[in-house]
């Protein structure tokens, strides 16, 4: 693995004088670099994983050479060995993403691997997000042209990555906007009139053929952005192509894939004013999945961006049971085409002056997010209730240096993912004060409670951060149930800033669950252990 | 044996960084504006004014923090250089209508709002963890950055922007 870093760092190391004099060149390079290892052991009270090598590091350095309309770069990742819960397709080291990309303001070329989105990214998106260890960046071209602002274009092919190579499937698409607002030169309104084709090929074994299932499939989506004056709407449809599921109760005769059609609907819609946020996003989705290899299991299998689209909080007690969409789900006696609903958030700020407001300020926000399974397929009747949150928070300054946050939240989890309709209820609530006893040193503390007559009962939580801007911060926490298992989850750590690079070392006590980002979820085992991570960028 | 080359790795990799000098310049990107219009990212140097450019996201409270700071001190801040202040939310199309309220909620209507819903000026900025923010003169010669943030460490922008002066 060395011998690939080192060749990579000595080639950018002898570009990087020609970027010190780059400032009048307008040729420059940049990359960063980010690791994080964890030191695993033994914890007999959380049942805690251990791999074989009680060692664990994932690192991603990343180079890119602009110089002028030109811009080539490269991402080299090592696995050494992956991290616990991390998806096992991720090994060793690679150079596993490089490209070249040439652009002006109409055209632009790019060959190499690329992350791209369709619209919402509901019938394509290519992304990376490691904290999943998703990367399924296309390999392969693209070509996008603009006329001014009124119209563009983008057309790509290419092979999707996935974990550490290149997958056999064959993607091309295309994706087109006009505007008419400003082919009519229309300011105060902005309509936007939007549209994609994807064209998704793998080959498929003689299983599915025999079932009248094709290697290739079709889908498309039609958009459409409005927004004037504080107001906007965005409306999506999307038909993703035919998709086979295995069926669970295939006997040996008939035919052994379902067949399915991918659709999905999505609209928001809101208001912004001066002080005031107000949005509603409506969301049905069926047979949804978009798969880079028919039938893999792994997390990493997605071709396009399905999130959950509801509040991701931050706090711990209030992401012990986060809701993921349901895609559809083909099982023994239940079958599930996706989900349906909606969330409406609301943000306000009081300000200064106001009796709400008081001397400094107050923001309040609100979210309800529902979703439900879809009653019979084909329709827009709601079945059994998935998840449902009902949150509201605020933050207020009370002088110079006393901030509190208060937040509530109300959370309905189903944990049989809609085959029945019992679900788990929990109160949260948060509190998060900071104090700032002089510019540059503050500390901050959270309380929370969580209440539920379900799973493992009630739990309790605090954190305490202490700060010294702008390098240093230190923190301890416990998370501890108090129904159960009554095991205290602790953890406490350091982090050092300065400029660009952060160092941060931590040991806790991990338990099982889930890590989401961007509405995305992956599976964790429970695990104990010291963590380092170094991040920088250049 | 791993961690020997894990090490390895560590020292080559600080010792190349040390190598190299940071003259990184704006990077030419096409990103959502607040109206959800396509700009290029070169646009935001027509003004000729510096800028301090952050990347944020819904899910980040140390960066909501921070530019609500930059926020509250922009008045008394604008009083002592001339610049503007750009927001780039980070999320993914699932949030960037959050986003778009947040910021509305928050009240930032002074900064200069983007919207990066698939990444592609953070990466191209080279951002893996927010906050990072980013210092530019008028001509987007990036002068001063920093990632992460914990309350006091806004001062450090005001002066690096004076520095431009």
């Amino acid at each position: 693995m060395n011998s690939v870093f080192f060749i990579v760092l000595a080639a950018a190391a002898a570009l990087a004088p020609g970027s010190s004099k780059s400032s009048e060149s307008g040729s420059w390079l940049t990359g960063s670099f980010e690791s994080n290892t964890i030191l695993y052991h033994q914890d007999n009270k959380t049942s805690a994983i251990v791999p074989d090598s009680h060692f664990g590091s994932n690192n991603y350095l990343k180079l890119d050479y602009n110089s002028g309309k030109f811009t080539a770069g490269l991402q080299l990742e090592a696995y050494e060995p992956v991290l616990v819960g991390y998806p096992s397709e991720l090994s060793s080291a690679a150079l596993t993403n490089y490209y070249v990309s040439w652009n002006d303001d109409d055209f632009g070329i790019t060959a190499g691997t690329f992350y791209e989105q369709f619209g919402s990214g509901l019938l394509f998106r290519t992304w990376e997000d490691r904290a999943l260890g998703m990367n399924n960046a296309l390999m392969g071209a693209r070509i996008t042209y603009n006329y001014k602002d009124i119209l563009s274009a983008k057309v790509i092919y290419g092979l999707p990555r996935f974990g550490m190579d290149i997958s056999g499937t064959q993607v091309k698409g295309a994706d087109f906007s006009f505007s008419p607002s400003r082919l009519l030169g229309l300011n105060n309104i902005y309509l936007s009139l939007e549209g994609s084709l994807l064209n998704r090929y793998e080959w498929l074994s003689a299983d599915y053929e025999l079932d009248g299932c094709k290697s290739g499939t079709t889908g498309f989506s039609g958009r459409v952005n409005f927004e004037t004056g504080g107001f906007y709407f965005k409306g999506e449809y999307v038909d993703a192509g035919e998709k086979y599921y295995y069926d669970p109760l295939y006997d040996g005769s008939g035919n052994m894939y379902l067949k399915k059609r991918g659709n999905a609907q999505l609209i928001e819609t809101g208001y912004n004013a001066r002080g005031l946020g107000i949005g509603l996003s409506l969301r049905r989705l069926e047979w949804m999945s978009s798969q880079n290899v028919n039938g893999n299991p792994s997390t990493l299998n997605m071709l396009n961006y399905i999130p959950a689209m509801c509040t991701q909080y931050t706090y711990m007690l209030t992401t012990l049971h986060p809701y993921s969409s349901r895609t559809g789900d083909v099982g023994v006696g239940f079958v599930n085409s996706g989900e349906m609903g909606g969330q409406l958030d609301v943000y306000y700020n009081f300000r200064r002056g106001t009796l709400l407001g008081g001397k400094r300020g107050t923001k309040v926000h609100a979210n309800f997010s529902t979703y439900y399974t879809i009653a019979r397929e084909g329709t827009f009747r709601p079945g059994n209730l998935l998840f449902r949150d009902f949150s509201a928070d605020m933050e207020k300054y009370w002088n110079k240096q006393f901030k509190t946050i208060l937040l509530y939240s109300y959370q309905e989890y189903n944990p049989t993912y809609g085959a029945d309709n019992s679900t788990w209820k929990s109160h949260i609530a948060v509190a998060d004060m900071l104090y700032k006893f002089s510019k540059s040193f503050s500390t901050r503390l959270e309380l929370q409670y969580l209440h539920t007559l379900s799973d493992k009962k009630d739990w309790v939580a605090a954190l305490l951060e202490v700060n010294f801007a702008p390098r240093w911060s230190v923190y301890v926490s416990d998370m501890y149930n108090l129904g159960l298992t009554k095991i205290n989850y602790y953890n406490g750590g350091f982090a050092y800033t300065k400029s660009r690079t952060r160092l941060s070392l931590s040991y806790g006590r991990y338990k099982s669950g889930y890590i989401c980002s961007g509405g995305v979820c992956r599976q964790i085992p429970a695990y104990t252990g010291l963590n380092l991570a170094l991040t920088t960028s250049f | 044996m791993k961690i020997k080359s894990v090490l390895r790795f560590f020292v080559s990799v600080s010792a190349f960084l040390l190598s190299i000098c940071s003259f990184a310049q704006l990077p030419s990107v096409k990103i959502d504006n607040l109206k959800g219009e396509q700009i290029n990212t070169n646009s935001l140097l027509d003004d000729g004014k510096p800028m301090i450019i952050s990347f944020w996201a819904c899910t980040c409270k140390p960066c909501i923090q921070e530019l609500d700071s930059i926020n509250e001190n922009l008045p008394d801040w604008l009083e002592e250089a001339d610049f503007k202040v750009v927001a780039v939310s980070t999320d993914d199309a699932r949030f960037s209508a959050k986003a778009r309220s947040l910021a509305q909620g928050h009240g930032w209507e002074d900064f200069v709002q983007l919207y990066d819903k698939n990444q592609d000026f953070m990466r191209a900025m080279n951002v893996s963890v927010t906050p990072q923010v980013f210092v530019l003169d008028g001509k987007g010669n990036i002068v001063y950055s920093h990632t992460g943030y914990v309350p006091g460490s806004e001062l450090e922008l005001l002066d690096a922007i004076k520095g431009i002066e």
